[in-house]
């Protein structure tokens, strides 16, 4: 188990035990598990997904940010986050989230992206 | 003598004022709290980044590569002044002594051959420089929520990341008043550019012990890790001031609530004396009257 504490410029989000964390790494996804090699990289807009035995149990759009990932530890800096459990096609727009990110293309794009297909789920 | 119809206007209009005071002592105390715990769940996020920006310049003892507005540049010929002041006055010494420290500040600056140039937040210090000849770069004001805070902060951050990029200014610091504890303040200075890194052999030890692999590539990262670093930094100072804002209001609007309280004392003493002295006066000249006759 690693424990992932994600991490707004306002408070801490949350603090946890997981098993995998696949995170959207500027140059690709990579997956955060216990005993990673420390390891910088800052985060393109995209999907979070925590996962254990190979199933999604939590699925986040994350704007960007940077991880710090390091034996036990790893810790997301996130610029904006939004929980997709509640989230759909139909109210994706009025979101807090969509309306901080506004003239953000890329971010928007991709938020529509993440929440009508996945790539983990 | 004084008059008794004077001296009971005046009780009654020091009572009211004794009730505002404590009002404000009261609200400036729940808010201070509020304004602590934003403060305290801010520090995670900066802590963790300026982490990672020590792991990333740390690990080279020579600072050639990096960039100029980590490292600063080596003839600084304009500086700037971010002073975060408060909106609102009744907070006691909270602004003027910022602002003796700033004055200081810019005279060191002055002697050593450097131009200073302010960029005010919150109205008291807007108001004050305004006055004065230093040049204002641009001013923010009405910080009184989180999210004007954090707004504020963006936009100055963009303001710095122009003004140094076009060579306007060569040195960024700001000042904000330290939340110390709940009766004291202290005017704290932090340079932005270059960058102060507060424990810095701690640090490099911690960052020499981890390598950390880095993506994209370093000079990437620290692209975009130093903007981000501003604006933490001065979403940090704000959330601190206001902390300590608060404070100094509590405190001060306490005394104010103390003072009106001996005040009302001393004059309902003489209220009740002269009272005294005019019922014995009456007296006497009934008594004196009826002897007459």
């Amino acid at each position: 188990m690693i424990n992932l504490k994600v991490v707004s410029p306002q408070k801490v989000i949350f603090e946890k035990e997981v098993e995998m964390a696949v995170l959207p790494g500027a140059e690709g996804d990579f997956a955060a598990m216990v005993n990673h090699s420390p390891f910088i990289s800052s985060l393109r807009p995209g999907q979070m997904a925590i996962m254990s035995n190979n199933k999604v149990e939590e699925s986040f759009f994350v704007s960007g940010g940077l991880v710090m990932l390091k034996e036990k530890v790893c810790e997301v800096l996130v610029d904006q986050i939004e929980p997709l459990s509640e989230i759909n096609n139909s109210n994706f727009q009025q979101s807090k989230t969509y309306q901080e990110l506004e003239g953000n293309e890329l971010a928007l794009n991709t938020f529509e992206q993440v929440v009508n297909t996945p790539s983990y789920k | 003598m004084p008059n008794l119809k004077d001296l009971k206007t005046r009780i009654a209009s020091v009572k009211s004022t004794k009730k505002i005071t404590s009002a404000m002592k009261m609200v400036a105390a729940s808010k201070l709290r509020r304004a602590q715990e934003l403060a305290e769940s801010s520090r995670v996020y900066s802590e963790s980044l300026s982490f990672i920006l020590s792991s990333l310049s740390g690990g080279s003892k020579d600072n050639s590569d990096l960039p100029e507005v980590l490292v600063g540049r080596s003839n600084p010929k304009v500086s700037l002044l971010i002073i975060n002041s408060s909106d609102r006055g009744l907070c006691g010494g909270f602004n003027s002594s910022l602002f003796r420290s700033a004055i200081a500040w810019i005279e060191e600056k002055k002697s050593k051959g450097i131009e200073v140039k302010i960029m005010p937040i919150g109205k008291k210090a807007s108001a004050f420089y305004k006055r004065s000849e230093q040049e204002i770069i641009e001013s923010f004001e009405d910080i009184n929520s989180n999210d004007r805070q954090l707004e504020v902060s963006e936009n100055v951050k963009n303001k710095i990341s122009e003004l140094f990029e076009s060579q306007a200014v060569d040195e960024v610091s700001i000042l904000y008043n330290k939340f110390v504890s709940a009766i004291a303040q202290e005017p704290t200075f932090k340079s932005l550019i270059p960058l102060e890194e507060p424990n810095s052999v701690e640090n490099s030890e911690e960052s020499s012990n981890a390598t950390f692999e880095f993506e994209p590539d370093k000079n990437e990262l620290l692209e975009y890790l130093i903007p981000r670093n501003f604006m933490t930094q001065v979403y940090g100072s704000i959330l601190e001031s206001s902390a300590a804002e608060h404070a100094a209001r509590m405190t001060s609007m306490d005394n104010a609530t103390r003072n009106a309280g001996d005040m009302i004392e001393s004059l309902t003493m003489t209220y009740n004396r002269t009272r005294q002295a005019v019922i014995t006066k009456e007296l006497i000249e009934i008594i004196s009257g009826a002897e007459a006759v």
